[in-house]
């Protein structure tokens, strides 16, 4: 049986069982028996199974080159090494509603495990309901306007071009990928969840807990994943970035953005039961903003270095897109009186009034790029003016946000809940405070200039003191355990933050580049180093072929940045070559090799200050992650956790 | 009586930690801020100015990303009125007047555009003022005198402490 066959039928089974599980847990709930767990087990069941089928016959496909499955004609070749050929999965538009789908499901059958002597419970069976609408809507997808399967007659002999050269000549494209997913569908447990509690009026923290630790690891796999795409694109695209404020990138930073101040949020809810309304609509917007992400990187409507060729999923999307705001505002309002929140915050200088700072700067922020990355489209509906938005405005504009929150991360830690007294906050920031002056004085003396990038090292200094005051005192406490748990753990993840943002403001304010055009034995210099061309040699390999140059920096390692043609997509691309030190990097490029001239070579030479932090930040995020949902010490319901009593007004 | 002594003794010594602090902060920034360090090379701010233009013919890359030929060029025309000591302004200009307004990647604070700019401004001054008025709703229903119900309850509660 043939591979499309296979697969559409792996497909199909996958919507009949999502659509059959809607309608056996919803039948269930209206007539409030739990008996639908049965079948839900085995309809979740059959779903994964489609899903993993549907996933190893593309695989199947790709790696047997069955130019039979259009998918595999358009994205595949017989030339494409194994490891880019496995991840070609995700290469492009139909392939990568697969993987969607496939993570999806996953988090499905986790669900069911998870909350197993729960599915008596109506909080779980409307969750499970939601769960199976979404999964109904990528199946849906999947046999419409992305089918993965569908058909194709290759003309005998026929080889695919394989998938974009970007995305087959560096490692991290077999992971940016999965694990970005891992982040954006991970969010749709807390929605599902949210929406249940909606339903069925349950709106306390109930639903907040039993989902804490799947918004922690979903938010996780965001961070982790927008770092290993900045990353990728640092060491491919040949530009000396990682950042540039596209309309992709920014897709992705919307629901960490939103999915960020919930997770602090979230915290005054369980603390003081407060912020319900609030709450809601930060979990309904990340799942929301990852599906409006979803159809920006897939419609075409955005110009993008990211974006996948243009198809009529647009509308399909969309129209989700608008189900999902529509019937969540309905439910919000529906249940207006009980979101009431009972509590009210005593004072601006507490725990929870930094935490309330902390939304409204991330819901400007969330604001600001979304405005800017759709305005051009707004701009466009209204007066048919085409215009651009980019760095300028980004840069202009998030700035000042950035530095009040890189301040907030310095105080909040040190905040007692309820009311803080200035002696409190004198006594546990002074640390800080000096840690701060200290890193300032440092950049100085190392010859670091500019207002901009020394208040970002000192407002860093000061929430990395704050961070590490907290840590040192909770491993006085509880030794090891100090570093577990959410608050713990959520220190670690704030040094992490604050390394990138440190780098992003160093690297931003510090970054030199230049052109130069070398034959071989020339030098050039630039921001002290030395770049010394050697020559260049011609690599054959079987899907490209490189030229390669021998540039020596500072008469050490000889680095070898290449110009690669890829014949079957008749594209050539540069491949860098990246010098990394803990203090710099040197990224090299080829432009060109000039013709009409002996073996000369136009480079293009990026040193950008402490890039190797972002990526080290990345990986202090991932850990801290993992710490703060390792279960930390319970707190004694005895012990205080507000500011001493003689400090607080009665 | 010696805790007392104790006790301002240490709130005047992190007073004055706290203005060392403050002094060293502020003196090494200002330093840093005013002194400016070398200045920027032709190269720099040539490299700086094409970050803010959109390549015209890329998706998504500026003119300083891009690989492509006409990216290129224009990269080599900018270097050359950076040269030549033209203002960013004449430069933008130029590039607007050739390639057409959505090369600038800075939208204009007229017009339309500049809702682009007005809008989180007044989101933000919005969000300023109504967290104020909750704060002071807030602080208003707070004000209330205990009773001596109150007082006695929490009176019990402070003699429970260890």
């Amino acid at each position: 049986m043939s591979n499309s066959i296979l697969g559409s039928g792996a497909v199909s089974l996958g919507l009949a069982a999502s659509i059959t599980g809607m309608i056996v847990v919803a039948m269930g709930l209206a007539n409030h028996r739990g008996s639908w767990k049965r079948e839900t087990r085995w309809l979740v069941g059959i779903m994964t199974f489609a899903a993993i089928a549907a996933v190893v016959v593309m695989e199947r496909a790709l790696i047997t080159r069955d130019f039979t499955v259009a998918y595999v004609a358009e994205n595949g070749s017989s030339k494409t090494p194994a490891l880019f050929n496995f991840a070609t999965m995700w290469a492009a538009l139909e392939g990568s509603i697969l993987l969607w789908t496939l993570i999806l499901t996953g988090y499905v059958v986790a669900v069911l495990v998870k909350f197993r002597d729960r599915h008596d419970d109506p909080m779980v069976g409307w969750a499970m309901l939601t769960l199976f609408v979404v999964t109904t809507f990528f199946f849906a997808l999947m046999l419409g306007p992305a089918n993965p399967f569908k058909s194709f007659n290759p003309p005998l002999g026929y080889d695919g071009p394989g998938p974009n050269p970007l995305l087959q000549n560096h490692v991290l494209m077999a992971f940016h990928p999965p694990v970005l997913y891992l982040g954006y569908v991970g969010f749709t447990v807390p929605f599902a969840f949210a929406i249940s509690a909606l339903v069925t009026g349950r709106v306390g923290e109930g639903w907040l807990l039993a989902t804490r630790r799947w918004t922690v690891m979903a938010w996780g796999f965001l961070s982790l994943g927008i770092i290993l795409g900045a990353w990728w694109s640092y060491e491919t695209l040949g530009w000396g970035g990682y950042w540039a404020w596209d309309p992709v990138e920014n897709a992705s930073f919307l629901p960490w953005l939103t999915g960020t101040a919930f997770i602090h949020s979230v915290m005054v809810q369980e603390r003081r039961g407060m912020l319900r309304v609030w709450n809601l609509s930060l979990v309904v917007s990340t799942f929301a903003l990852t599906i409006l992400g979803t159809f920006i990187t897939r419609s075409g409507v955005l110009n993008s270095v990211h974006a996948f060729v243009e198809s009529g999923i647009g509308p399909w999307i969309l129209t989700f897109f608008a189900l999902i705001v529509v019937v969540s505002l309905g439910l919000i309002a529906w249940r207006g009186d009980e979101l009431r929140s009972p509590g009210r915050i005593d004072s601006p200088v507490s725990r929870e009034g930094a935490f309330l700072a902390n939304n409204v700067l991330f819901a400007a922020f969330a604001f600001v790029v979304l405005l800017g990355t759709i305005f051009p489209l707004i701009v466009e509906a209204v007066d048919g003016r085409s215009i651009s938005v980019g760095n300028p405005y980004f840069d202009r504009m998030t700035m000042p946000i950035g530095f009040m929150l890189l301040f907030l991360m310095g105080i909040a830690p040190v905040l007692p809940w309820r009311k803080a007294s200035s002696g409190v906050l004198s006594q546990r920031l002074i640390g800080p405070a000096w840690f701060g002056a200290a890193v300032v004085l440092f950049s100085v003396l190392v010859g670091a200039r500019g207002w901009a990038p020394l208040l970002a090292f000192g407002l860093g200094g000061f929430a990395a003191g704050a961070s590490g005051r907290q840590l040192i005192l909770a491993t006085r406490r509880q030794g090891w355990r100090g570093l577990v748990g959410r608050t713990n753990g959520g220190m670690i993840v704030h040094i992490g933050v604050i390394l990138i943002a440190v780098a992003f403001a160093a690297s931003n304010a510090y970054v030199r580049q230049d052109e130069f055009n070398l034959l071989p034995g020339d030098t050039a210099t630039m921001s002290g180093h030395t770049l010394t061309f050697e020559g260049s040699t011609v690599i054959e390999y079987p899907n490209r072929t490189e030229r390669v140059a021998r540039i020596r920096i500072d008469g050490g390692q000889v680095y070898e940045p290449a110009l690669a043609t890829y014949p079957f997509a008749g594209q050539s691309i540069n491949i860098p070559s990246v010098r990394s030190t803990a203090v710099d990097d040197i990224a090299l490029s080829v432009l060109s090799y000039p013709e009409g001239t002996d073996d000369a070579v136009l480079l293009r030479a990026t040193i950008q200050p402490m890039i190797v932090w972002l990526w080290i930040g990345g990986l202090v995020i991932a850990g801290g992650t993992l710490m703060a949902v390792v279960p930390g010490n319970r707190r004694r319901p005895t012990d205080p956790v507000s500011a001493p009593l003689e400090e607080v007004s009665v | 009586m010696s805790t007392s002594i104790t006790r301002k003794r240490r709130s005047n010594l992190r007073l004055w930690s706290w203005i060392g602090a403050a002094v060293l902060a502020v003196s090494a920034f200002l330093y840093g801020s005013v002194s400016g360090g070398q200045p920027q090379t032709n190269a720099e701010r040539a490299h700086a100015l094409a970050d803010n233009f959109a390549c015209p013919v890329c998706s998504g890359q500026s003119v300083a990303q891009s690989d492509a030929s006409v990216a290129r060029i224009i990269r080599r025309e900018i270097r050359t009125w950076v040269d030549e000591g033209r203002t960013t302004d004449y430069i933008r200009s130029q590039l607007v007047a050739d390639f057409g307004e959505d090369i600038d990647y800075t939208p204009s604070a007229t017009g339309i555009t500049s809702l682009v700019w007005i809008l989180p401004v007044v989101g933000g001054a919005g969000a300023i003022t109504g967290l104020f008025f909750v704060f002071r709703r807030w602080k208003l229903d707070a004000d209330f005198e205990a009773s001596a119900e109150d007082v006695a309850l929490v009176d019990a509660a402070r003699a429970d402490l260890p």
